[in-house]
């Protein structure tokens, strides 16, 4: 009996290649796992038309040859063993007809190991409604195989490729590219180290990570090589990957063209509108109103029950552990600094559900795609948007993004205008303050603190790019470079993903800034209830002994003398010393010392309040109300006004207040000179921006 | 009681100093990658 054909099936993931394996084989297959790993083996049998019999192996999905798993370890190990039984006498790659230029690199690198191909062009049947036209005759002369169109689904396109199995010894087995025009004096020397061998062979073993181990015995004594698994080895992969690009494009437009003008199908249609140049600007700002709104309308019972829990925890503390300082620390200190950032949580979480639920369906990609048209009137790259949109989660990974722009100038353009997106530590500063100062009643059906939230969003985008096209004609440097993006299919988004990011993001929000609030709290709390002076010590005496104070009632007594001990604290004499300072801005010492505390990161000028407002205040009341009712002690108006809430908005959207960006952006630019300039820039503009505000408001 | 609760209050704010002044003066100088700050968003600078 002759030995049957084998058949490699190999394909990037999701492009159906199981599914063609069962049509091959139908239930002539069978499940395993290859010896030794826990990869499964799917292989099975077929009968071609002349009555051979076909051994066909389903291999795991990969994107290339260059393995980063054990799955696709598996796949090049299994090409390069010539002696082992599963070694293909013709490997099938199978391709989506949608992300065909993507595939044809995988196709060309198993070309440029000389084993006979044949190109299957998978999900046929939708190329008439996404308005794609392939050229296949010319395809197969460009590559010099053979390609069959398949529709897995209509099955349709199978009993071609088996006749084409049968035919499989007239497959050419030329090479793509040659790999020492990569690179001449690396190639040469690998090839004189191993004469004997195939020099694509030779680069696939010394190129990978981990070193090969179930290949032939001739190859393995290339895993010795000296110049296995250096540096020098990445910046050729990149050069490879770039050679096989240049070979595909040289012919693809020719053979393979998609009018989206023609495409009927539902994804091609609401593409149209989505990234339309009018009505896709218009749908994402209706995406973002329905955001913002829903942040607010549905955090407001959970936020309200928090932030009462919180309140009553304190109360709780304060009365039933023993009398102390220990218990003050956790009654006034870090009980109402932690409740201030958890009450958050709600918000935050929504947030994240709604950036999720854009990724997860597809539409992340679109925005990204819609806004390139806009970035690069101002100097940024379209890679660009992808910084600036993360930048709504945090400015840190945000600004380590920025490292896939080519372009030095757009990258330190991305850099430097990066931390003007609101970051999700600037959302309970935001929500504080216009919990505070703006009205909470809707205007034509919207909710106006929803609106205004939405409107921070915007500045801080309009800043980042009116920045760019500032720095834009600043900088100079002519280069550019090129945005691709891969549009993804749209998707219903998996609850199970949702959930997941969901819960990470918000746990890390919580437990990263919690930390820090923690320590803030304890140490703002000791500065708040300790001072060196007698008006500290004796403020007992010294505000009974007043006479202005002989008509105050108990209660009222007891707030003048916490008011009086607060104002001789550390903290206290602190915030007196810079008030001057900050004055013009509309804000008091209490404030004053928020603005210090939150240079070290934002969220903490929150939770500086809540500490600052909890010493020697009423336990019962929240600290909402606390800070409203707060009034300026200079001025005798209230403290949180309109003018002053603007004025500290327009400071925390545009002031550098942020220690782990600046030290990021330091790292990235590897000098001190474009963190500093950022910072003196950012928070002067802030200061003045809020100066005018209020100055103009009040 | 008073001076239990009194060492318990030194003990936190030095503690509280000790992981501030580690955190933003001697931090160590490591690599930074996506996980170390979340995955793609660390979510507040800390």
């Amino acid at each position: 009996m002759s030995k049957p054909l084998n058949v490699a099936l190999i394909g990037n993931p999701n492009t159906g290649k199981t599914s063609i394996f069962n049509l091959l084989t139908g239930l002539n297959q069978k499940v395993g796992n290859y010896p030794g790993i826990t990869v499964e083996k799917k292989e099975g049998t077929c009968r071609l038309p002349n009555g051979t019999k076909a051994h066909v192996v389903d291999l795991p999905g990969t994107y290339s040859l260059n393995a980063s798993s054990a799955d696709e370890q598996l796949v090049v190990e299994t090409l390069l063993s010539k002696n082992k039984k599963d070694y293909p006498d013709v490997a099938v790659v199978v391709a989506d007809v949608e992300n065909l230029k993507r595939n044809l690199i995988l196709f060309t690198q198993i070309k440029d190991l000389q084993i006979p191909a044949i190109l299957v062009v998978n999900m046929a049947d939708q190329m008439e409604r996404r308005g794609i036209s392939l050229d296949v005759a010319m395809l197969e002369k460009k590559i010099q195989s053979k390609v069959v169109l398949v529709s897995s689904r209509k099955r349709t396109g199978i009993e071609q490729l088996k006749n084409l199995l049968e035919d499989y010894r007239s497959l050419a087995v030329s090479k793509t590219i040659h790999m020492a025009d990569i690179d001449h004096d690396y190639f040469d020397r690998l090839q004189q180290a191993f004469p004997e061998q195939d020099l694509y062979s030779l680069w696939l073993v010394v190129s990978q990570d981990v070193p090969l181990t179930k290949i032939d015995d001739e190859l393995q004594s290339v895993n010795n090589y000296s110049e296995r698994a250096t540096p020098e080895i990445k910046r050729l992969q990149q050069k490879e990957t770039i050679a096989r690009y240049l070979f595909i494009n040289r012919f693809l437009k020719d053979v393979y063209q998609v009018d989206s003008s023609k495409a009927t199908d539902w994804r091609s249609l609401l593409d149209r509108v989505l990234t339309h140049r009018v009505g896709g600007y218009v749908a994402f700002f209706l995406v973002m109103l329905l955001i913002f709104q829903a942040i607010y309308n549905w955090s407001s019972v959970p936020m309200d029950f928090i932030d009462e829990s919180f309140v009553r925890l304190s109360e709780w503390a304060g009365n039933h552990l023993p009398a102390g300082p220990f218990t003050s620390l956790l009654a006034e200190g870090i009980i109402p600094g932690i409740g201030g950032i958890v009450i958050f949580i709600p918000q935050i979480a929504f947030l994240f559900l709604f950036i999720s639920l854009l990724e997860e369906s597809g539409y992340m990609s679109r925005i990204v795609f819609l806004m390139d048209r806009v970035m690069r009137r101002f100097g940024l790259s379209g890679k660009s948007v992808v910084p600036l949109i993360s930048g709504t989660a945090c400015a840190i990974p945000a600004v380590m993004a920025a490292r896939n722009i080519e372009n030095w100038k757009e990258r330190l353009i991305t850099i430097l205008v990066t931390p003007f997106t609101t970051c999700s530590a600037r959302l309970p500063v935001y929500l504080i303050i216009i919990a505070l100062v703006i009205p909470d009643r809707t205007i034509l059906g919207f909710n106006l603190q929803g609106l205004t939230l939405m409107g921070l969003y915007a500045l801080g985008f309009a800043m980042a790019v009116f920045s760019a096209f500032i720095l834009d004609k600043i900088l100079k440097n002519k280069a550019r470079t090129f945005f691709v993006i891969e549009m993804p299919a749209y998707k219903l988004p998996l609850a199970k993903n949702v959930l997941y990011t969901v819960i990470e993001k918000t746990k890390s929000f919580i437990f990263g800034a919690g930390k820090i609030i923690l320590a803030i709290s304890i140490v703002l709390w000791f500065l708040a209830s300790n001072g060196y002076s007698d008006d500290f010590y004796k403020a007992d005496e010294i505000v009974r002994a007043q006479v202005e104070n002989a008509q105050l009632s108990d209660e009222e007594m007891e707030t003048a003398i916490a008011s009086y001990q607060l104002r001789h604290s550390y903290i206290g004499i602190l915030g007196h010393t810079i008030e001057p300072v900050i004055r013009p801005l509309g804000y008091d010492w209490k404030i004053g010392i928020a603005l210090v505390t939150s240079f070290a990161a934002r969220e903490v000028f929150v939770a500086t309040l809540a500490t600052i407002y909890s010493v020697g205040s009423d336990e019962e009341e929240t600290i909402k109300v606390r800070m409203s009712t707060d009034t300026n002690a200079r001025t005798g108006e209230k403290l949180f006004t309109f003018p002053t809430g603007i004025s500290l908005l327009l400071f925390y959207a545009f002031a550098m207040q942020c220690m782990s960006t600046l030290a990021v952006v330091k790292k990235e630019t590897n000098s001190w000179k474009w963190p500093l300039i950022q910072l003196v820039l950012m928070t002067g503009f802030a200061y003045l921006a809020s100066m005018i505000a209020f100055q103009l408001l009040k | 009681m008073w001076s239990i609760q009194n060492i318990l209050v030194y003990l936190a704010l030095a503690g509280a100093l000790f992981f501030l002044v580690k955190k933003y003066f001697f931090k160590k100088n490591k690599k930074m990658n996506g996980s170390d700050c979340g995955d793609s968003g660390c979510s507040g600078c800390h």
